[in-house]
């Protein structure tokens, strides 16, 4: 035993002790500093509180949108997608405070495109596809879109723009799907349609001026900001819808398959086509065989689910031979393939009306017209058509442009016939389901793509959709005619007023 | 000066931005179960802010969406602060209740106090802290806004002078007939610094109402204002008398050694302590 033991005594003073100087500190307040603002912010929110910030925040998205989501983890509030949103697309600050009960959203995907951390990304929806190929009673069918043809290769290194149809056929092929069908040969059977009619309408004068409906993302805008022109859009499905529509029934009959056994996917380079695949009346094929419940098209996937998908599972497009679309889907034109590019579906259209009003082939003008081309926000031109007259045409991208026209429109100023609005710029090939090629887009990218759809246009032995054997077929065999009770039921669709959920600026 | 931030329920589209800047600035986790956006959101250790989703019906009768920003209040008198007796929890001049974490000693008597039941206990840490909203006080010193009122995009929170705000929130309801005609944070509890207004009643978008306008520490601090006196007081009588007693002890001891003749200084100080049992 030692002189100065550790005693019970002992432990007990020390004890005291430090409870002693603790309450002292606490009694003096002592303390290092609070807890919190250890981390940073962007550097346009540092400034004292009276000074505004230019570019701030970030766009709402609702948990349910079928489109888009957000990783909140990756947000750095830089404020791009409110830019793109309230700048380009004419969303976000077109509408008062407080919002009705909706989170105002056309679903076109431009903030997964100009968010830089990459923290706004479509929905993903490649578990439900992978589920269907692994699924052996499952028929799954895909079809592509033509602006896919000319952007799949940027996620492979390829330069922007780079044609790689043929060999994204041979790639989902390999990845597992039944059948690959071309977008493009429903865009020629949307021309078919949509050109009749633009014939009928502009023969009756009602409803003047038509306005396209393949883009979804248009097509909810019109129905939030102009429902009350909503009589002027065209009750043409998308090619999309139409060809999943046709596939469920047609292609299933030819096939001896039931529209159960069918899986539908589609690769868009589009997030709203997300949202209107779940559209409740995009259900004709499920209508017509008595199961509603059946969707026409199951699964959309953007272009760059469509390059997760062929990386996961080790396909390189770069070592792939071409393959041809699969029939009876499969077969395109000149004219279906430019529907990617703006102006592209006006220009597919006009060739097509003339063919259907004066039975002659349209003139070399219609085959590369250029004034309904290029990247300008506003283009305008005009055709004279024999036994028709003069058709005046207008082209908006980016649906900022298009208010100016609509409101020329919705204030009798306009003296169109036809009008063709995309909501992202340069069209499809701009879409927000396109590879990140440039951060934001560019305009350089938009013009590589666009010069190689018309390149495939320019080179296409068909031009004009009414030369597609497949689609003629189809009308032969099932449809009879353009705008038929038949093509009504399962071609065209009709629209939603939603301005309602909303109180739209003035 | 007490600084505030006017909250305008109706401006709020739910994107969620002021959320993402707290957690940007003061180094939070995600929490992957609890959303801090959403009908589901809840406040919690590392959610300082959320922005809660609710639908309800307005006053026209439309259902609607309205989205409630909920963080500490920063009470004029905190009641939390007013229960920490290890002054971990103290009141800046500005208006910020902020938080000490080397004072705290995790009694967690702040989160029972506290009216709108804002201190969160980090639960799940082995060393565990109470968390909450600081009002970003290190940015409010240097004249900044708290992060979630920089970040905004429609401008539904303002900061200033919290009378100018109370003044400005009064002069919104009277301009404008949709408002509800209160001022939520003016006098509940004796006042907060986050002060609110809306186009739809309080209460259906989670807030307290009934809480009265007294300030909660008023009702203890009445009589707890004595426990320092009475504790000093105590201890003081009590060292006094276990010094008389050990005192009359001793001469009692040294008179009976005396009569004895006897050295009555034998035994050591320690020996009740020295062995084990």
């Amino acid at each position: 035993m030692t002189d100065k033991k550790f005693t019970r005594r002992n432990f007990i003073k020390l004890l005291g002790g430090a409870s002693v100087i603790g309450a002292g500190a606490v009694v003096a307040g002592c303390a290092s500093e609070p807890t919190g603002g250890k981390g940073w912010m962007p550097n346009q929110y540092n400034v004292a509180a009276g000074w505004p910030v230019q570019v701030k925040g970030r766009v709402a998205i609702d948990r349910n949108n079928p489109s888009i989501e957000r990783d909140d983890t990756k947000c750095i509030l830089c404020g791009q997608c409110l830019e793109v949103c309230k700048n380009v697309v004419s969303v976000y600050g077109y509408y008062e405070l407080p919002i009705k009960n909706d989170i105002t959203c056309i679903h076109c995907g431009q903030c997964t495109l100009w968010c830089p951390t990459g923290a706004i990304t479509e929905r993903n929806d490649i578990a439900k596809v992978m589920e269907a190929l692994s699924s052996p009673d499952k028929h799954v069918v895909i079809q592509t879109a033509p602006a896919v043809r000319v952007a799949l290769g940027e996620e492979f290194n390829l330069p922007p723009g780079s044609i790689v149809q043929g060999k994204q056929v041979t790639a989902l092929k390999k990845a597992g799907f039944d059948a690959v069908f071309d977008t493009s040969w429903s865009a020629d059977l949307t021309i078919m349609e949509e050109a009749s009619e633009l014939i009928k309408r502009v023969t009756s004068g009602e409803h003047l001026p038509h306005f396209t409906s393949c883009c979804p993302g248009w097509v909810k805008f019109s129905e939030y900001f102009y429902a009350d022109l909503q009589p002027h859009l065209s009750s043409c499905k998308s090619p999309q819808q139409m060809l999943g529509a046709v596939a469920k029934t047609y292609y299933a009959q030819e096939k001896g398959l039931t529209p159960e056994q069918i899986f539908s996917v589609a690769v868009m380079p589009c997030t709203a086509k997300k949202f209107e695949c779940q559209r409740p009346e995009m259900n004709a094929a499920g209508v017509q065989c008595g199961n509603p419940a059946i969707r026409d098209v199951d699964v959309v996937l953007t272009t760059r689910e469509l390059a997760t998908i062929l990386k996961a599972n080790g396909i390189d497009l770069n070592r792939l031979e071409d393959t041809a679309y699969d029939s009876v889907l499969g077969e395109s034109t000149g004219a279906g393939v430019i529907f990617g590019a703006t102006g592209g579906v006006t220009e597919a259209a006009v060739r097509t009306a003339y063919y259907l009003s004066t039975k002659q082939e349209p003139p070399a003008e219609l085959l590369q017209w250029d004034n309904v081309r290029g990247l300008k926000g506003v283009k305008e031109a005009s055709v004279t058509i024999p036994s028709v007259g003069m058709l005046k045409v207008a082209v908006c991208h980016g649906l900022r442009d298009a208010r100016v026209v609509l409101d020329k429109v919705r204030s009798n100023q306009s003296d169109w016939h036809f009008i063709e609005f995309m909501a992202c710029p340069g069209g499809c090939i701009g879409g927000g389901g396109q590879p990140r090629t440039s951060l934001p887009p560019s305009d350089d990218v938009r013009k590589a793509r666009i010069a190689n759809l018309y390149k495939l246009d320019g080179t296409a032995v068909k031009r004009a959709s009414y030369q597609n054997k497949e689609v003629m077929d189809l009308y032969q065999k099932v449809l009879h005619a353009p705008l038929s009770e038949h093509a009504e039921s399962l071609l065209h669709t009709h629209y939603v007023d939603r301005s309602h959920q909303l109180n739209v600026k003035l | 000066m007490s600084k505030g931030v006017l909250v305008d329920i109706t401006k709020c589209i739910g994107c969620g931005s002021c959320t993402v800047a707290c957690k940007m600035w003061n180094k939070l986790e995600y929490d992957n179960k609890v959303p801090s956006i959403g009908e589901d959101a809840t406040l919690n250790d590392k959610n300082w802010t959320v922005v809660v989703q609710s639908s309800l019906n307005n006053a026209k009768g439309e259902s609607v969406w309205r989205f409630a920003k909920q963080q500490c209040m920063h009470c004029v008198d905190p009641a939390c602060a007013s229960a920490c007796f290890s002054r971990a929890l103290q009141k800046n001049a500005d208006g910020a209740v902020v938080y000490y974490p080397d004072l705290c000693v995790g009694c967690r008597y702040c989160m029972i106090a506290c009216p709108f039941d804002v201190p969160k206990y980090e639960w799940s840490k082995a060393a565990p802290q109470i968390t909450k909203c600081q009002m970003c006080s290190s940015r409010i010193a240097k004249g900044e806004a708290p992060a979630c009122v920089a970040v905004c995009p429609t401008g539904v929170m303002k900061f200033a002078d919290r009378q100018e705000l109370i003044n400005e929130a009064h002069l919104m309801l009277k301009r404008d007939d949709r408002y509800m005609k209160t001022v939520y944070g003016e006098h509940e509890v004796g006042g907060t610094c986050w002060l609110y207004v809306s186009d739809v009643p309080f209460d259906q978008l989670g807030f307290k109402s009934k809480l009265g306008s007294v300030p909660l520490p008023s009702y203890t601090h009445s009589f707890l204002k004595n426990v320092p006196v009475i504790a000093l007081g105590w201890g003081v009588l009590l060292t006094g008398m276990s010094f008389y007693a050990r005192r009359r002890n001793e001469i009692a001891k040294a008179k009976q050694a005396k009569r004895n003749g006897t050295d009555g200084n034998q035994q050591g100080e320690d020996d009740d302590f020295d062995e084990e049992d």
